[in-house]
């Protein structure tokens, strides 16, 4: 099928939906709002108008998160529906990461239940239990009373090699940690591997997303775990995603062989992203001596995912400015409306607490 | 109504300062003026004045506005109309007490909300439970049944609770029931060996036990249920005490908002105040009459007649009546017509209904849409605050005139459902189609294409007679005469339509001959050619720019050309635009053919289900595509020969302005 038919008619179906989005103040509008009543109103004449439905019967906002998720499933049903072939099976890969994060979701309540011996209650009920990608046993899995019947529930589906690896044993004394980190691991690999059949044009264009994508994600894990948690380097080198330039450079070579407690990763961020350096540097010279180390960590690690989150942005927006008959506008339309929902949660969830505006602003900006 | 725009007068008014407030809200009252800043006027006389800043800011009242709203729409409570406004409670905003009211009311919606939440926490851990029995998915449960030796029931119940479990009693026997989930086992086990659990080994009990607690898991449920849709009412409940509050501090504000609105366009002086703005002239008397009286008749009123104003300056008010809003949503949705030229609404009104009708015309089907415009009309009038959905108000009361139309024009061609059952008032469409038609008019379906082409040249002719029309009220004489959609483009387009009838008249063999006819064609085109130069001049003759002579000969004779080939090209498109009515009308008969054929051959129950289906798919999509077609039909070939465009909208600041949602 050429682009152009493949494409054509999603193309502008998508458009319309960016250009109304564009338009939409809602996000301005909850940030104004005075408390979660009052943003829950703004939501009412929008596409979101279900969530405040939700509010109104039950006041509970994880059950509004609830709306957000199944709206986002849906949103990538109804793009591949429109696609065909390798496109529409690409788009159904993505929403592996929906899978792997509610699995990721699941696992965590069950080893906070099983594990901790803390009752799970109605929590699981807020997780996502129809089919997304594979076949999961999700009751299954929540009511598992040993490592052994969560490994069974996830028996046809891929994750299960992941996670027979692990023992209830390992998972006690080691925590979920690398679990997960695998988890997306494999998730990164099904893309990388999905990428391969794809149209060379949309090959190029998706790649571009993802080797951005895991570019950034490394640059954190780096910072993150070979930095402030000092990970020693055969802990370390498993968690890095094996694409992208970052992985690949020299200077990845060289922070993970450094001890733990000399590592400078502005070394690395200097060389792939130069602007990052000195924003990270101005937070801890503003903030230096009016919070404690660790908060500062804490807040140069936020100033860094805003800058890398705003690279990923430009990626994207400049994707839409290019050929609009690839892939490249249904995965930027994703990320966009990810963006907007995730934004619309986090200021519910402001609200909810209590927080002002200029606040919110703060953390957003 | 009228069949031009409202005439308009430009007021100029000045006031003693003291009796400013008096004066807003009187004019607030009235409504009716178009406000216009002063230095838009006279920027020079500007420098002399100044403007005073609000005391209170309209953003700040517009958000504690929004806040006032947001909690009646919490509490399912329509929002106040215009008609609840009356200028004369009008206060100084207090807006820290408004704040106040509000935030108080905000906690106490919280707190419900808050209380809502654990209700339906509580809700779907039951419901979860109740899944599993309904799925028979006994393994994640832990069901016991038994009775405790120590502590006390309340006790007990309350720590089993903690793991979202229940525990029942069984009258009479002294026994109780547990139920939890599995994966709580290892925390349950402990605490029922505190509470001094023992299991019970009666085999008959054991077996009423699911039952037993199934029934209670369902009255927890509804419990549940009940208690979270009563904290739902509860929320209602306290806005609703509130509501007389909230309206009032929605009024004020919305009040204020307006007048402040009108003050931004207010200028002072040390002890006056100036403001100016348009008004319908059958409204000055009356404006007057309010300023006067508000400001004791210290004041000094000018009015300007539109004329001495550029045209383009001046709003442009439309009275029609309410019955032809579609039509004039249609006209709007376009442009706004330019001030003093004709209100095209009920020409559209008029071909748009004609042009449906010959695509659409079945007695049935029309009917159908009447019903259905007459049924969500009433539903919208059932619930008046109801948000315009798909069927909008607008499309709603649309429908009452296209299934009036489709109804004419079916009893015209005799189709009722695709059916002949009456004879045809004017000649059979269908048989026409068919190639059936006997001793008819029209005997093909070139008749209809004809016709359809005829109607088109009536359509074209009206907008070239609105045209010369409003020329003539512009005085734009050059026009009239010269312009494509002048009198000589509509000469030129006559001897086209002359030529072209005389070609089909003998046979498509030869075109008329007349001696005439090259002469007048002749003297129109080069009449034509002199227009730009005759432009040029006339503007440099009122004061206009002066051009090199190369680029008003270049220019000149550019547009001669390309007037020229809009005519020729132009108005042989438009004319034949108008076949489509001709083509959507015969899809519509072939469409109604084909269902009836199919329906036949069918027969019994599956027929008349064939020819149901195949009614609702034309009226759909038939419908759909037809109003369409009138409607693009009426926008290039009507409009592009007299509409413009280029008015400003009449917006007055009155009681009924739109306001920000």
């Amino acid at each position: 099928m050429d682009p152009v038919s493949q494409y054509g008619f999603i193309n502008a179906k998508l458009r319309a939906k960016l250009g109304l989005m564009k338009e939409s103040h809602v996000i301005d509008e909850l940030l104004k709002t005075n408390s979660l009543v009052e943003a829950v109103a703004v939501l009412r004449d929008t596409k979101y108008s279900e969530v405040a439905s939700v509010f109104d019967s039950t006041g509970d906002l994880q059950q509004m998160e609830v709306v957000f998720l199944h709206g986002e499933i849906a949103m990538y049903h109804e793009v591949a529906r429109y696609l065909d072939g390798k496109p529409s099976d690409f788009v159904h890969l993505l929403l592996g990461k929906i899978e792997v994060d509610n699995l990721k979701n699941a696992i965590r309540l069950w080893y906070s239940s099983l594990i901790r011996h803390r009752p799970m209650r109605y929590r699981s009920e807020y997780l996502y239990k129809q089919k997304i990608v594979w076949p999961i046993d999700w009751p299954a899995l929540v009511n598992a009373t040993t490592w052994d019947n969560v490994v069974k529930a996830l028996s046809s589906s891929p994750y299960h090699d992941v996670v027979k690896k692990y023992t209830q044993e390992s998972i006690e004394e080691l925590g979920l940690f690398s679990l997960e980190s695998e988890l997306d691991l494999q998730y990164y690999a099904q893309i990388m591997e999905g990428l391969k059949s794809l149209s060379s044009d949309d090959r190029q264009v998706a790649q571009r997303i993802f080797l951005v994508d895991l570019d950034l994600k490394n640059l954190l894990i780096m910072v993150r775990f070979g930095w402030f948690y000092h990970l020693k380097a055969d802990q370390l080198y498993p968690l890095l995603l094996p694409w992208g330039k970052v992985y690949k450079s020299k200077e990845v070579q060289t922070f993970i062989a450094t001890q733990p407690e000399a590592r400078d990763p502005f070394v690395i961020i200097d060389r792939f992203y130069p602007g990052l350096g000195e924003k990270v540097h101005h937070v801890v010279e503003q903030k230096r001596g009016s919070v404690k180390s660790d908060e500062l960590t804490v807040l140069q690690n936020l100033a860094m995912e805003s800058y890398l989150h705003e690279r990923r942005k430009d990626v994207f927006h400049s994707i839409l400015g290019s050929d609009p008959f690839t892939i490249g506008l249904p995965l930027s339309y994703f990320f966009l409306v990810k963006e907007e929902n995730s934004m619309i949660k986090a200021i519910l969830n402001g609200k909810y607490y209590g927080y002002t505006e200029e606040y919110i602003r703060g953390v957003f900006a | 109504m009228n069949l031009f725009t409202r005439p308009m007068k430009l007021l100029t008014a000045v006031v003693l300062e003291q009796t400013t407030e008096a004066v807003i809200k009187a004019l607030l009252q009235l409504g009716v003026m178009d406000f216009v800043h002063i230095n838009r006027l006279d920027p020079q006389q500007m420098e002399k004045l100044s403007t005073k800043p609000s005391s209170v800011s309209r953003m700040a009242l517009e958000d504690t506005r929004h806040r006032v709203e947001a909690l009646l729409r919490q509490g399912h409570i329509h929002l106040p109309s215009s008609e609840f406004l009356k200028v004369d409670d009008l206060q100084k905003p207090d807006l820290e007490t408004y704040k106040n009211v509000l935030d108080a009311l905000n906690i106490q919606l919280l707190t419900l909300k808050d209380k809502q939440k654990q209700c339906n926490q509580r809700l779907i851990g039951f419901e979860e439970m109740k899944r599993y029995i309904a799925e028979d998915k006994g393994e994640y449960l832990d069901l016991r049944l038994g009775e405790f030796t120590h502590g006390t029931q309340e006790d007990l119940s309350s720590k089993i609770g903690s793991f979202g479990g229940i525990l029942d009693e069984i009258k009479d026997v002294g026994k109780f029931i547990s139920l939890t989930l599995r994966r709580d086992v290892s925390q349950v086990d402990p605490l029922l060996e505190k509470f001094g659990w023992e299991e019970s080994s009666d085999a008959g009990l054991q077996r009423q036990a699911l039952t037993i607690v199934t029934h209670r898991l369902e009255d927890e449920c509804r419990k549940a249920l009940l208690e979270r849709s009563e904290v739902e009412g509860e929320v209602d409940a306290v806005i609703a005490e509130k509501k007389s509050k909230l309206i009032e501090i929605w009024g004020n504000l919305r009040l204020n908002e307006l007048c402040d609105q009108i003050r931004s366009y207010f200028a002072y002086t040390r002890n006056t105040t100036l403001f100016s703005g348009w008004v319908p002239s059958d409204q000055a008397q009356a404006v007057s009459k309010a300023i006067f009286d508000a400001s004791d008749g210290q004041c000094v009123i000018e009015w300007t007649e539109a004329t001495e104003v550029n045209r383009e300056e001046v709003p442009v008010a439309i009275s029609m009546p309410k019955a032809l809003e579609p039509f004039q949503r249609m006209v709007n949705n376009y442009a706004t017509p330019e001030y003093g030229t004709v209100n095209p609404t009920l020409f559209v009104m008029v071909a748009y209904l004609i042009m449906f009708g010959l695509m659409f015309a079945d007695v049935g089907q029309g009917f159908i849409l009447l019903l259905v415009g007459l049924f969500v009309k009433f539903n919208y009038k059932k619930n008046p605050m109801k948000p315009d959905g798909l069927l909008s108000r607008n499309i709603a009361t649309l429908l009452l005139y296209l299934g009036g139309s489709a109804i004419t024009f079916g009893l015209l061609f005799g189709s009722y459902f695709g059916m002949n059952i009456f004879p045809a008032l004017w000649f059979n469409f269908d048989a026409v189609v068919s190639g059936h038609a006997e001793g008819d008019v029209f005997k093909n379906v070139y008749d209809i294409l004809g016709l359809t082409v005829k109607f088109g040249i009536v359509v074209i002719y009206t907008g070239l007679g609105i045209n010369w029309v409003n020329l003539t009220r512009k005085k734009a004489w050059l026009k009239l005469i010269l312009d494509k959609n002048g009198i000589t483009g509509g000469l030129l387009f006559g001897i086209g339509l002359y030529m072209a009838f005389g070609f089909v008249k003998t046979g498509y063999h030869t075109f008329p001959t007349d001696p005439w006819i090259t002469p007048v064609l002749l003297v129109c085109l080069i009449a034509m050619f002199f227009r730009g130069f005759l432009a040029y001049y006339l503007s440099v003759k009122e004061g206009g720019k002066t051009h090199d002579a190369g680029k008003v000969i270049f220019d000149s004779v550019m547009e001669w050309i390309l007037d020229t080939l809009e005519i020729f090209t132009g108005y042989l498109s438009n004319t034949l635009s108008f076949m489509r009515v001709a083509g959507l009308g015969i899809a519509h008969a072939s469409l109604m053919e084909a269902f009836k054929e199919l329906s036949n051959m069918a027969g019994g129950v599956w027929g008349i289900a064939i020819f149901v289906l195949g009614n609702v798919l034309v009226i759909v999509l038939e419908g759909l595509s037809s109003g369409i077609q009138s409607l693009r039909l009426n926008y290039y070939e009507f409009f592009s020969r007299y509409f413009t465009g280029k008015g400003v909208a009449y917006e007055p600041v009155g009681l009924k302005s739109n306001f920000s949602l």
